[in-house]
C-alpha cells in the first residue's frame, strides 16, 4: 500500500480583489470582491515507503500548497488525501508524529535558544526516548558537524549552520516521511554537499520516505530516481528521470569546429543555434536524423577539424517544459512520426 | 505524561527567555511603584470631599489600587500575542506541524512568563508599603480571592486567545486590541471599582465579562463581596471562562479551516 496517496486533490484560495493606485486602495477598503485561484487543481500521487521523490515545478505551480496539505495544516478544497493511513487535516497531531519537515526559508528552531536547547525541546515535544535521542544526536552531529555550534543561539548561526541544525531537528523523532521544501536554497557548495549526503543516508539507512521540493536540479539528479513535475496545479510528468530525458530530450547539439569558413550550414531537421568564429552549434532532432548522418552531411560540404555531441541537460529539458507547457509538447511528439 | 513534559518545557523556556530582558523587568517594578504613587494622590484628592462613596473607605480604595496594580503584573502578560506574531510571519505553520496543541503551547508560554513576573510581586509590594498602608483580610477571604484571581487569569487568557485569533482573518489585530484594551482597563475595574459607576450603568458593567477579570477578585479582597455571595460570584467567573473557552475553540477550528500561511 502506498504510504502517501492523493486523489483529485484540489485547493482553492480566495483573496480580496485589489485595485491599482491610491484610489484603488480606498476602493478595496469598501468593496469586497473576491478572486478565486486554484493553487492545486488536480493532483494524483502515489508514493511507496522508502521512495525518494523530487517534486519540482516553477514558482507558483502548487508545490508548497501540496506539501502543506500533506502535513495537515491546509485543508483541501476537495479530493482525498492519505498519509501513512491517516487523513492529515483530520488527525493533524498524529500525522505530525509520522513526519519531519524542513523549509529552506523558514526555521523550526527556537530563535533565541541555543541549538542544543531547541533539540531538547523537540525531544520533549515528540517524547523521544532518551537513549534514542542521544544516539540520533550523535549520528547527526557526525554527519552534519553540529558540535562546533551546539551552544550558539540560533539567531547567531550562519544560514548553512542553521540548515544543518534544521535537518537534525526534523529527523530527531525518526519520522517515516520527510518533506523537504527547497532545503538547499542559498547554501554554498560545501553545505549543499553535506545536506545531500545527509538526505541520501537517511533514505538508504532508515528507509525514510522523502519528498524533495527544489529549484536546484542538481539536488534532484544526485538524489532522486523518480521525479514528479507539477505545473499550473496539475501533475504533468511522473516517472523516472531517464524517461523524462528520453521523452523530452529529443534534441541534441552537434558542436563542429571548422578548419575553414563554411557558408552552407542549413541541414534538414537541424537548426544553427550558435556560431562563434569557426565553431558552430547545430541543434538536431535525434528522432529524424542521427548524429552519424548529420556529421556525414557536414563533412560533405565543409572541412572539419573536430566534432562533439552535447546531451541536453535536465535543466534545459525542464525549462522547455515550463516554457512551452507539457501538453503542447506531448501533442507535438505524439503527432510526429518517430 | 510525555505530553505534559513538552508543555512544562515550553513554560521553562519562556521563563528563561523573559529573564534575559533584565532591564524590562526592573522598569516594570519602577513603573508600578510610580503608578501606585500617582493613584494615591488622585484618591487622596478625591476623598478630601467625600468620606466613603458606596461605603468604600480611603483605606479600602488604596488597598484596592495596590492589589489591582500587583495583579496587573500578571494579567497584563499576553501569552497569546504569539499567535498574532506567528500568523503574520507565517511561523504558525511550523508549530502546527508538530504534535502539540497550539492553544496549550501559548498557555504554557504565558505561564512561564507569568512565573517570572510573579517574582516581582514581592519587591513591588515592599516598595508599595513604603507609600501606603493596605488591609490584609482573613485567611478564608484570601483563599476566595486566590481562587477568584486564578479564574480571572483564565478568563483573561481565553479572552486574549479569541482576540489574537482574529489575526487569522485580518493579519493585524492592533486596532481591535486597542479598543478591547481601553474597554477592559475601564470596565474590568482595574482603575476604578465598578461600584463607582452609577445605577443602570453599574449593573451593565458588572454583567460584562471584563468584570470577571479584575473586579470580582478585588471586591472579594476588600470585602465588598460578602462570603455569602462568593459562590455566585465565582460561578459567574466560571461561566465566562466556559463561554470564552468554547468561543476560542470555535474560532480556532474556523481559523484552521481558513489558514493561509503567509510568505509561501
Amino acid at each position: 500500500m502506498a504510504i502517501i496517496e492523493t486523489r483529485r486533490l484540489r485547493k482553492v484560495f480566495r483573496s480580496v480583489k485589489r485595485y491599482p493606485g491610491v484610489g484603488g486602495a480606498i476602493r478595496s477598503l469598501f468593496t469586497r470582491e473576491y478572486v478565486e485561484k486554484a493553487a492545486v487543481e488536480d493532483v494524483n500521487l502515489a508514493m511507496q515507503a522508502g521512495e525518494l521523490v523530487g517534486y519540482i515545478g516553477p514558482n507558483g505551480a502548487g508545490k508548497s500548497t501540496t506539501i502543506k496539505m500533506l502535513t495537515g495544516i491546509l485543508v483541501p478544497t476537495s479530493g482525498e488525501i492519505h498519509v501513512a493511513g491517516l487523513v492529515p487535516y483530520q488527525r493533524r497531531k498524529e500525522n505530525a508524529r509520522n513526519i519531519g519537515v524542513v523549509f529552506g526559508q523558514r526555521s523550526q528552531l527556537y530563535w533565541d535558544l541555543p541549538l542544543r536547547e531547541s533539540f531538547e525541546l523537540l525531544r520533549a515535544i515528540y517524547a523521544v526516548p532518551r537513549d534514542r535521542y542521544r544516539s540520533n544526536l550523535t549520528r547527526f552531529s557526525n554527519i552534519l558537524a553540529l558540535d562546533e555550534f551546539m551552544s550558539t543561539p540560533v539567531r547567531q548561526l550562519s544560514l548553512g549552520q542553521r540548515m544543518r541544525g534544521d535537518f537534525a531537528a526534523a529527523m530527531l523523532h525518526d519520522p517515516k516521511i520527510v518533506y523537504l521544501d527547497e532545503p538547499t536554497i542559498g547554501l554554498d557548495v560545501v553545505a549543499k554537499a553535506a545536506i545531500r549526503e545527509f538526505i541520501a543516508r537517511i533514505n538508504e539507512e532508515r528507509g525514510t520516505t522523502v519528498i524533495l521540493t527544489t529549484h536546484d536540479l542538481a539536488d534532484v539528479e544526485r538524489l532522486c530516481r523518480r521525479i514528479v513535475l507539477i505545473d499550473g496545479g496539475r501533475i504533468v510528468f511522473d516517472g523516472p528521470i531517464d524517461r523524462l530525458r528520453d521523452e523530452y530530450g529529443t534534441h541534441r547539439t552537434l558542436v563542429v569546429t571548422m578548419a575553414e569558413t563554411c557558408d552552407t550550414l542549413a541541414f534538414p531537421h537541424t537548426e544553427l543555434t550558435e556560431q562563434q568564429g569557426n565553431v558552430v552549434h547545430l541543434r538536431f532532432d535525434r528522432r529524424r536524423v542521427t548524429a552519424e548522418q548529420l556529421i556525414r552531411q557536414v563533412t560533405e560540404r565543409c572541412t572539419i577539424r573536430d566534432v562533439s555531441i552535447v546531451e541536453p541537460e535536465l535543466e534545459d529539458i525542464i525549462r522547455r517544459i515550463y516554457l512551452e507547457g507539457y501538453r503542447t509538447q506531448a501533442r507535438a511528439s505524439a503527432s510526429e512520426p518517430v | 505524561m510525555s505530553a505534559v513534559a513538552a508543555y512544562v518545557e515550553f513554560a521553562k523556556k519562556a521563563f528563561a527567555r523573559e529573564a534575559t530582558y533584565r532591564m524590562e523587568v526592573f522598569t516594570n517594578v519602577g513603573s508600578l511603584v510610580l503608578r501606585i504613587y500617582l493613584m494615591r494622590m488622585v484618591w487622596l484628592a478625591l476623598y478630601a470631599q467625600n468620606a466613603a462613596p458606596q461605603g468604600i473607605t480611603l483605606r479600602q480604595i488604596l488597598t484596592y489600587t495596590v492589589i489591582a496594580l500587583l495583579m496587573s503584573l500578571i494579567l497584563e502578560i499576553d501569552g497569546t500575542r504569539l499567535i498574532r506574531d506567528k500568523v503574520r510571519e507565517g511561523s504558525i505553520a511550523t508549530d502546527m506541524m508538530k504534535p502539540i496543541s497550539p492553544a496549550l503551547y501559548f498557555f504554557s508560554d504565558g505561564l512561564g512568563q507569568t512565573a517570572l513576573h510573579a517574582i516581582l510581586i514581592l519587591p513591588s509590594l515592599g516598595f508599595a508599603l513604603l507609600l501606603v498602608r493596605i488591609d490584609v483580610p482573613s485567611g478564608p477571604v484570601l483563599a476566595a480571592f486566590a481562587i477568584s484571581f486564578a479564574l480571572g487569569y483564565l478568563v483573561n487568557f481565553a479572552l486574549n486567545f479569541c482576540m489574537n485569533c482574529i489575526a487569522f482573518w485580518t493579519l493585524e489585530t492592533f486596532a481591535m486590541q486597542l479598543i478591547v484594551r481601553w474597554c477592559s482597563d475601564l470596565l474590568s475595574g482595574q482603575i476604578i471599582p465598578l461600584l463607582f459607576f452609577p445605577g443602570v450603568l453599574q449593573r451593565i458593567v458588572l454583567a460584562l465579562p471584563f468584570a470577571a477579570i479584575y473586579s470580582t477578585p478585588l471586591l472579594i479582597y476588600i470585602g465588598k463581596i460578602s462570603p455569602n455571595d462568593y459562590e455566585g460570584a465565582l460561578l459567574v467567573q466560571v461561566g465566562w471562562l466556559f463561554f470564552f473557552a468554547l468561543l476560542g475553540a470555535a474560532i480556532w477550528q474556523a481559523a484552521q479551516r481558513r489558514l493561509v500561511v503567509q510568505g509561501g
